[in-house]
C-alpha cells in the first residue's frame, strides 16, 4: 500500500477536492467528447478551450472565480460561433478559427494584465495548465450542479444530436431543429471544457475531451459501450494522475511535486496508444457485449451509430 | 502633426506628381516629432538637484531622505497593488532610468529589469548602488527581500552619502548630517525588534511567503512553513499538495501563533489559507511588498510591521492591511 499511496493521500484536503473535480470534468468531458469526435468538432472543442482561456484570465484579473469566466466565456464563444455559422462544414471550420484567435488574443491581453497591474500570480500557470490542488472546495456544489446540468441536457439532445451528426437531411426530416439541437450540444461542449479547464486547465482541457472519446471509439463499435469506455478511461487517468502527482512529491531530495495535468495528460496518450495495438482492439471486440465480429470499415460502424440514433 | 499628415494623403489622392512636396511634408511631420522629444527630454533636471530613481519606492524614500533638497527622486515600482515579481519597464520608466544619475535597486534578481535598461542607457557618470551587493550578498540567495533585514538601509544609507558626496563634493556634509540623522531614526524600530525577542523569541508563524522573513528572523520568530512551499507562491507556481495540507494544519491546529499574508501576492490558495486562520482564530498580518503610501516613511512602515506582528502575539489581533 505504501508503494502506491503515499503517507496522507487519502486525508489530505487538496487531494480529495481534486479526486472529486477531476471525477466531475472527467465524466462531462467523456460524455460530451464521444459526441464531438463523433461529430467531427474536435476542432470547435479546441477553439472553445482557448475561448475559455481568455475568460479564466479575464476573470482572473477582476477577481471573480476562473471558473465563472471559462464557462461564460465558453458559452459566448459557442454563440459566437453559432452566429457565424456552426452548421455548413466549411463555414464551420471559419468561425471556430476566427474565434479561436481573437479569444486567444485576449487570453495575451488578460494574462499580460493579470502579471503587470494586479496583486495575483501564477494566473499563466493557474489558467493555461490548471492546479487542481489549489482549488478552493467550496466550489464543488457548484461544479456538481453544472456536471448534472450537462448529463441531463446531453440526455435530452443525444438521439437528434447523433443523428443530425450523421445526416442532416434525415434529421430534419425527423422533424428535428437541427440549430437548436448544435446550440444546445455547443453550450454542454462550452461548459465540459470549464470544468475541465479548472481540472487540468484550459490549453489542456482539450485532452480530457478528445482523447478518451478518441481512445473508446477505436475499441467499441456502439456508442454506449463507447460513452462507458471514455467515461471509465478519462476518470483513471485523471485519478491515477493526481495520485502520481501526490507520490512525485517523494521522488525527488528537493520535495517538489510535479504537475497534475502532465500525468493526466501522459497516461491519455498511453491509453490512445495502447488501443491503437491491433490485439488490443482484436481483444475489447471479442469482449464487447452482443458483438460477433469487428466491424472494422468505418462505413458500417456509422451505420450501427445512424440505425442506434433512429 | 495631424494637419502635416492629412497633408501628405492629400498629395498622394490628388495624384499630383509632387515628390517634392512629399518630402517637404515628411520633414515637416520629423521636424515636428523631434521637437516634441527634445521637449520631453527637457523637462526636470533643475541645476544643482541630483536626479535619481529607487527600483522600489522603499529604496526611493531612503535615496530622498539622504540626498534631501539635493535630489529628485522617482520610483519605479510603488503601486501597493502590483506583484513586483511580475513587472514589466515600460518606455517612461526607461527614460527616467535613463535620465539618473544615481540609482539604487535591490538585485538578487528582484529587479533584473532595472539592469537591462540601464545597460540599454549607458551613462558613465551614474552611480548604482544594489542592496545585494553592499551587503555582499551571492546571487542565489535564496530570499531577495531584502529591505526587511536590518541590516540593509544603514548599509544602503552609508553608500547612498557616499555617491551623493561624489556627485556634489560641496554639500558632503550636508549628506553626511542627514546619513547620522537617518541612522538615528532608526534606532526606536531597532529597539522594538530587541524589545519583541527579549520577550517572544521562538514564536512559531506560517507565512505564504518570504516576504518578510529576514524581520522575524530577526526579532527571533520561527518560522513554520517550508521555504519550498514560500518560494512556490512567491514564483507563482503550485505548491504540492502534501505541503498545502501542512500549512493548513499550522493553522488549524493553532500551532502558528501568527500568518504572515503578503497583500500583494495573492492568489486562490493564498487567500483561501487566510479564510483558515481567520476560521481557526490565527491572527493575519499582512505583510507588504513595496512600501504602503501615501503616510509611510521606510522607518514608519517596519514599525507598524513590527507592531502589527506584536500585537497578533500578544492580543491576537490581526493587522490586515496598514
Amino acid at each position: 500500500m505504501r508503494f502506491l499511496f503515499e503517507p496522507g493521500f487519502f486525508s489530505s484536503a487538496p487531494v480529495r477536492t481534486a479526486l472529486v473535480i477531476g471525477a466531475l470534468a472527467a465524466v462531462i468531458s467523456a460524455v460530451v467528447g464521444v459526441a464531438t469526435v463523433v461529430r467531427g468538432q474536435s476542432f470547435a472543442g479546441h477553439a472553445l478551450t482557448d475561448v475559455a482561456t481568455a475568460g479564466g484570465s479575464g476573470a482572473f484579473f477582476t477577481g471573480i472565480s476562473p471558473l465563472v469566466g471559462f464557462i461564460g466565456a465558453g458559452v459566448f464563444g459557442a454563440g459566437a460561433m453559432d452566429v457565424i455559422g456552426m452548421e455548413r462544414l466549411r463555414s464551420r471550420d471559419i468561425a471556430t478559427g476566427i474565434v479561436l484567435s481573437v479569444a486567444t488574443g485576449f487570453a495575451a491581453l488578460f494574462l499580460f494584465l493579470d502579471a503587470s497591474k494586479s496583486a495575483t500570480t501564477g494566473a499563466t500557470q493557474q489558467i493555461l495548465f490548471g492546479s487542481i490542488f489549489t482549488v478552493n472546495s467550496s466550489i464543488v456544489p457548484f461544479v456538481i450542479g453544472l456536471s448534472v446540468l450537462t448529463l441531463i441536457v446531453m440526455g435530452l439532445i443525444y438521439r437528434p444530436l447523433l443523428l443530425s451528426s450523421l445526416s442532416g437531411e434525415l434529421a430534419s426530416a425527423r422533424g428535428i431543429k437541427l440549430r437548436r439541437v448544435g446550440l444546445l450540444f455547443m453550450l454542454t461542449l462550452a461548459i465540459a471544457v470549464g470544468v475541465s479547464s479548472i481540472a487540468i486547465g484550459s490549453v489542456l482541457s482539450t485532452a480530457l475531451l478528445i482523447g478518451p472519446a478518441a481512445t473508446s471509439l477505436r475499441l467499441t463499435t456502439n456508442m454506449r459501450n463507447a460513452i462507458s469506455v471514455s467515461i471509465a478511461l478519462g476518470v483513471v487517468a485523471t485519478w491515477l494522475g493526481v495520485l502520481l502527482a501526490y507520490d512525485s512529491y517523494y521522488w525527488f531530495p528537493s520535495s517538489r511535486g510535479l504537475p497534475v495535468s502532465f500525468f493526466i495528460v501522459a497516461l491519455i496518450l498511453l491509453a490512445y496508444v495502447v488501443s491503437g495495438v491491433p490485439a488490443i482492439r482484436r481483444f475489447a471486440a471479442q469482449s464487447a457485449p452482443g458483438r460477433r465480429h469487428m466491424q472494422l470499415a468505418s462505413r458500417s460502424v456509422v451505420a450501427k451509430r445512424a440505425s442506434e440514433a433512429t | 502633426m495631424p494637419a502635416s499628415f492629412d497633408q501628405s494623403l492629400w498629395i498622394f489622392r490628388s495624384g499630383q506628381r509632387s515628390g517634392v512636396a512629399l518630402v517637404a511634408t515628411l520633414t515637416v511631420t520629423a521636424l515636428s516629432l523631434a521637437g516634441c522629444s527634445s521637449l520631453v527630454a527637457s523637462v526636470g533636471s533643475k541645476p544643482g538637484v541630483i536626479e535619481a530613481v529607487g527600483a522600489e519606492n522603499q529604496y526611493a524614500n531612503v535615496i530622498s531622505q539622504i540626498g534631501g533638497k539635493y535630489v529628485a527622486v522617482t520610483s519605479v515600482l510603488d503601486n501597493p497593488n502590483i506583484d513586483p515579481h511580475n513587472f514589466e519597464a515600460s518606455p517612461s520608466v526607461a527614460a527616467e532610468v535613463g535620465r539618473a544619475e544615481l540609482i539604487v535597486q535591490n538585485g538578487v534578481g528582484y529587479d533584473g529589469f532595472m539592469n537591462s535598461i540601464e545597460s540599454a542607457s549607458p551613462n558613465a557618470k551614474r552611480k548604482v548602488i544594489i542592496a545585494q551587493k553592499v551587503l555582499g550578498l551571492s546571487n542565489d540567495t535564496s530570499n531577495p527581500h531584502l529591505w526587511y533585514d536590518p541590516r540593509t538601509m544603514p548599509t544602503v544609507a552609508q553608500a547612498l552619502a557616499r555617491d551623493f558626496a561624489a556627485l556634489e563634493p560641496t554639500h558632503r556634509n550636508y549628506f553626511q548630517a542627514r546619513l547620522k540623522a537617518f541612522d538615528v531614526s532608526l534606532q526606536p524600530w531597532f529597539n522594538a525588534i530587541a524589545a519583541f525577542k527579549s520577550k517572544y523569541a521562538g514564536t512559531a508563524v506560517a507565512v505564504t511567503e518570504p516576504v518578510g522573513n529576514y524581520l522575524l528572523q530577526a526579532m527571533g520568530a520561527r518560522v513554520l512553513t517550508p521555504f519550498v512551499f514560500q518560494a512556490d507562491i512567491m514564483n507563482g507556481v503550485d505548491p504540492a499538495p502534501e505541503d498545502i495540507t501542512l500549512e493548513n494544519g499550522f493553522l488549524t491546529t493553532h500551532e502558528a501563533k501568527v500568518f504572515c499574508y503578503n497583500e500583494q501576492v495573492v492568489d486562490s490558495l493564498t487567500s483561501s489559507l487566510k479564510a483558515t486562520a481567520k476560521a481557526a482564530g490565527v491572527p493575519v498580518v499582512g505583510i507588504y511588498e513595496t512600501m504602503p503610501t501615501p503616510g509611510y516613511d521606510y522607518q514608519t512602515w517596519m514599525m507598524a510591521e513590527v507592531a502589527a506582528i506584536q500585537a497578533a502575539v500578544v492580543h491576537q489581533t490581526s493587522t490586515e492591511v496598514l
